[in-house]
């Protein structure tokens, strides 16, 4: 069996899970991670997107996160979510038109501005979205 | 003395009210309930944010510092609430708000106000203070986006040099007794080692303690440490707004149930007060009656 290591994911509005993991696997500034057991004392932030664990047990959780930061101290991983979603709790019929609105505001806002990045933020978080519903329609 | 009937209608109205108080006194106890559980849900989260913000934030001090031409202006959020009936709550929180304004003042800093809560927006407007910004109506258990959105407005304020400083004004929950108005100055980013929060009164800084002991992790820092820097900034006022919210809130609540708990109280006794002045004005009717029957049966017969 792999070795584990002590896992947290957490949000401003609780702690949505605690114990002993086997693998983490999220998308930072830089792409897709993961992290194992005996990682390097490391912090990255995290852009919207797939937030998936495999618990010591052998089972895997997903979640969608919209944002936040990750945190290896001395072997524990703390993942510092800005929110983080059940994929079981998502609004299938909104997808659709989530995306086309990140992707109407993303072509009007200027590379530079804030708002460019606002709308990057809500186009990832729509990608995300969907990369979860394919998720739950595959594996259940 | 007034009539029987006058005292009689004056129970029933006192009666009702405290119906109303006890109701008040309830739902202000569920919510409370709420908001502390919220409260206690946050901290992880604050927590391990504060650890990562120390980490990532304390080599940058420099470039947080305020604008060379930022204006000699502070930003005040002050965190009140929305409805009335909560006891001094209110009345606590503007009063720091006025101490801090005045000492801002005393620094040459212009104080700019920026309100939540229609209590504190009412007053500071009467006293003629510069509000900067409102934020009114707002839901009951604090929302992350309400939060986002303040610390958006106190981020942009100072990136810009509108303001050398901002900082938040709140009552901290210590327990459903006991409220007490803090002032927490979020930008520029504190020293670790520096407290951020200070207690109503004690407003020079209590003799930092050095604890260079929990800075001594080395991390390795995607993509940058530059990069991460406003990254961190933000979502450490954010939770820190977030936090000082749910702080409100809970005071909020206790200070109201704590207000109807003693005006139920007061209605109970003025209940008894007025019952017996009530059996006090019967009987003399009685008496009264009496008197008048056995002065005629006396007429009567003489």
């Amino acid at each position: 069996m792999a070795e584990t290591f002590a896992l947290k994911v957490v949000t401003p509005t609780g702690i949505v899970f605690e114990g002993e993991a086997e693998q983490v696997t999220a998308v930072g500034r830089l792409g897709e991670f993961g992290i194992l057991a005996e990682h390097i004392n490391f912090i990255t932030s995290l852009v919207p997107g797939l937030l998936e664990i495999k618990t010591a047990g052998g089972d895997a959780r997903t979640w969608v996160v919209s944002g936040g930061f990750a945190e290896v101290r001395d072997g524990a991983v703390t993942i510092l979510a800005d929110s983080a979603e059940e994929p079981s709790a998502l609004d299938l019929s909104r997808l659709d038109a989530e995306m086309a609105e990140a992707e109407r505001r993303i072509s009007e806002a200027s590379f530079y501005s804030d708002e460019y990045e606002s709308a990057e933020h809500d186009m990832l978080l729509a990608l995300a979205h969907k990369q979860a519903s394919e998720l739950k329609s595959t594996s259940r | 003395m007034p009539t029987l009937k006058a005292i009689r209608r004056r129970i029933a109205s006192v009666k009702s009210t405290q119906q109303i108080t006890r109701a008040m006194k309830l739902v202000a106890a569920a919510r409370l309930r709420r908001a502390q559980e919220a409260l206690f849900n946050a901290r992880p989260y604050s927590e391990s944010l504060a650890r990562v913000a120390d980490s990532v934030l304390a080599a940058e001090r420099e470039s947080l510092a305020p604008a060379e031409d930022a204006k000699n202006a502070a930003l005040l959020v002050v965190v009140s609430s929305d409805r009335g009936l909560c006891g001094s709550y209110n009345v606590n929180l503007l009063k720091l708000a006025e101490e801090t304004a005045r000492r801002a003042e005393r620094d040459g800093l212009e104080p700019r106000f920026f309100v939540i809560g229609r209590k504190a927006l009412d007053n500071l407007q009467h006293a003629g203070a510069k509000i900067a910004g409102e934020r009114i109506n707002n839901p009951r258990l604090a929302s992350v986006a309400l939060a986002r959105d303040i610390a958006a407005h106190m981020l942009s304020a100072y990136r810009l040099g509108e303001v050398r400083e901002a900082s938040l004004i709140y009552m901290q929950f210590r327990s459903a007794l006991s409220q007490r108005p803090t002032y927490e100055r979020l930008l520029p980013v504190a020293a670790p080692e520096e407290p951020r929060a200070e207690q109503d009164g004690a407003h020079e800084a209590a003799g930092a303690e050095p604890e260079g002991a929990a800075q001594a992790v080395d991390y390795l820092i995607e993509p940058s440490r530059e990069r991460l820097v406003p990254v961190v900034l933000r979502a450490s006022v954010e939770a820190a707004v977030f936090h000082a919210l749910l702080e409100a809130e809970a005071s909020e609540q206790g200070a109201r149930m704590a207000a109807m708990d003693s005006a139920t109280n007061n209605a109970s006794e003025m209940i008894e007060r007025l019952t017996l002045e009530m059996n006090r004005a019967r009987q003399a009717q009685i008496t009264k009656e009496l008197m008048d029957i056995v002065g005629g049966a006396e007429a009567l017969r003489g």
